[in-house]
């Protein structure tokens, strides 16, 4: 098959994926779920919640099915698909080198040894991978905005952000690899030298989770500043890109008013700075997970409201 | 073609268009420059840190200071250019074919727009950040400012051997669609090779030999060691030498490209 009909292929399945989930609407529409989740029933107790919980299970229902149309799609394009993951790996690792590089020069950074700085690295990689698989396209709001196609979403019968999030779907497959490169040989040096045990792997797991979640709070708090600016890279660039390469180091390296602003006003310390605290070096105490999590829900709930607040706002740009 | 004073005309127009087109958003581009002068100050903040720990060898903190200055500015001039110069965009949408068709060579009328877009970021971008940093980090310009000038040759030079990598990346997209990852790829060795955040005589040395046998230090490394007052001017020979041996190369795979083009719009 010649690229130029592998193009065309493309696009024909990915203008099969809105048909589908055009038909799932529809019948969502027909089925009695309309514009939201909350659907008119004629049981307004027991019935309220079954229709919430079934409009729930076929939002999932549909977000498996985009997410494997979109893996779908992507494979349509092997040899770009795996020229984009080795390069993607290959630029991470970079990155990870030039941190490398300057503890392989001066031995430590603040007292922070190669392998926690590695770690460091790679929970920020992993949570950022998280963030940015089920969330590309918030990150990527201001095309919406510029081009004016947030006006399609608004009119399909889903919260516009559940709509947003399936379709940029992507296994960052460069990034993971990266990421777990890093954290075996920085988390596995570190335990055969007995520095921490086996807990520390599911400790690390849920400040994995954690921090992807404050990581798309941040994220969706900056798109949402997009409703009334438009252009947000700008601000992307402050409270994600460079916010995120600060706590690839230790916070201490930093001002005082700098780091306060890394672990409040852009909590990203919160991400690997805080739990590494703990759970490498047994400083502060195990309440650093409730501490990480209260942080990342309340980011996320204000965030969300934020979210609906500019949604409220928005006027299209577009033509 | 076109004669050579009609072209030499032409390409002057395309440069004067590409610097105008991009002023008409100076004002969204001049907050941008808080972004980077961001990124810029973060990365002195990690050499000020380690400062109060290390030496820094023959730099100290206040020569890393500069040295990041420099380097972070200069970027916008030898790093952040058009994505392959455009020629992805191109072939997405089959201009490319159009392009290939004018009579002035495609490399030559690429090269003159990006010479406009570079004009412009130095002005609006690196100009700003280079201020905004010196009055952050509470400096003055290296030596009083009698280095920049030899420094802004160099870095004059970087702009071109930059030109000619984005070239030979976008007349790539003509064979792939995942040309802007060899865009990154360039980005990230950049980053590493270039001596944009270490300097190179810090890497490994067999890091420090593979950065030498690429054109990258003398796309950062060179511009902000002569600002330093750190280096001999003979290095801008080695400029000189990338610059004909990637010029061979653009025009090479200029002829490769007119031979068979497959475009992916219409």
């Amino acid at each position: 098959m010649s690229e130029e009909t592998k193009r065309n292929a493309n696009g024909e399945a990915g203008l099969s994926i809105w048909e589908k989930e055009e038909n799932v609407g529809a019948n969502r529409g027909t089925g009695g779920c309309g514009g939201s989740f909350a659907s008119s029933s004629p049981n307004p107790s027991g019935g309220n919640r079954r229709s919430r919980s079934e409009a729930v299970r076929r939002y999932i229902a549909l977000y498996l099915l985009l997410i494997r149309t979109s893996i779908r799609s992507r494979m349509q394009y092997r040899f770009n698909f795996v020229l984009g993951t080795l390069l993607a790996a290959v630029i991470q690792l970079s990155e990870f080198l030039m941190v490398a590089i300057v503890l392989a020069k001066f031995g430590a950074v603040q007292g922070w040894s190669v392998h926690e700085v590695g770690y460091l690295f790679a929970v920020m990689t992993f949570s950022k991978t998280l963030y940015r698989t089920f969330a590309d396209e918030v990150h990527h709001l201001e095309n919406y905005l510029v081009e004016g196609s947030l006006d399609q979403l608004l009119t399909r019968p889903l919260p516009v952000l559940l709509t947003l999030l399936p379709r940029g779907f992507k296994i960052m497959f460069g990034e993971v690899i990266q990421g777990s490169a890093i954290m075996v040989w920085a988390l596995g040096e570190m335990l055969r030298s007995g520095r921490v045990t086996w807990t520390a792997i599911p400790q690390t797991l849920l400040a994995i989770v954690i921090g992807g979640v404050l990581l798309f709070a941040i994220g969706l708090a900056t798109a949402t500043c997009g409703f009334w600016t438009t252009r947000i890279s700008m601000l992307q660039n402050m409270t994600e890109d460079a916010a995120q390469t600060a706590a690839r180091y230790p916070m201490t390296l930093y001002p005082n008013w700098l780091s306060g602003l890394l672990f409040t006003a852009i909590p990203v310390g919160l991400v690997n700075y805080v739990p590494a605290l703990y759970i490498l070096r047994g400083e502060l105490g195990p309440w650093v997970f409730g501490l990480t999590a209260s942080a990342a829900a309340c980011a996320l709930l204000l965030s969300l409201w934020f979210w609906r607040f500019g949604l409220s706002r928005y006027q299209s740009a577009g033509s | 073609m076109i004669s050579f004073r009609s072209s030499t005309r032409l390409y002057f127009v395309l440069a004067a268009k590409g610097y105008a087109r991009n002023i008409q958003y100076r004002g969204s581009h001049l907050l941008h420059n808080f972004a980077s002068a961001t990124f810029g100050y973060l990365y002195a903040c990690i050499w000020i840190g380690l400062g109060r720990d290390y030496s820094l060898g023959e730099y100290g903190t206040l020569g890393m200071m500069q040295y990041i200055t420099f380097t972070q500015m200069s970027l916008w001039v030898s790093s952040f250019m058009t994505n392959g110069l455009g020629i992805p965009q191109s072939v997405r949408t089959g201009q490319i074919a159009l392009d290939l068709m004018r009579p002035v060579h495609l490399f030559a009328q690429l090269m003159a727009r990006e010479w406009g877009q570079i004009a412009y970021q130095f002005f609006y971008k690196s100009v700003p950040i280079y201020l905004v940093m010196l009055l952050a980090l509470g400096m003055l310009p290296a030596h009083g400012g009698r280095t920049l000038p030899l420094a802004l040759l160099a870095l004059a030079g970087a702009a071109y051997l930059s030109i000619c990598i984005n070239y030979l990346i976008g007349v790539s997209s003509l064979w792939t669609t995942e040309s802007s990852w060899l865009y990154w790829g360039n980005q990230a060795l950049m980053n590493l090779l270039a001596g944009f955040f270490i300097p190179i005589q810090w890497l490994p040395l067999w890091l420090q030999q593979i950065a030498w046998a690429s054109p990258y230090p003398f796309m950062l490394y060179v511009p902000t060691q002569l600002y330093l007052g750190k280096a001999n001017p003979v290095l801008l020979l080695g400029t000189l030498a990338w610059g004909l041996a990637l010029t061979g190369l653009c025009l090479l795979a200029t002829r490769v490209v007119r031979r068979r083009v497959e475009v992916q719009g219409g």
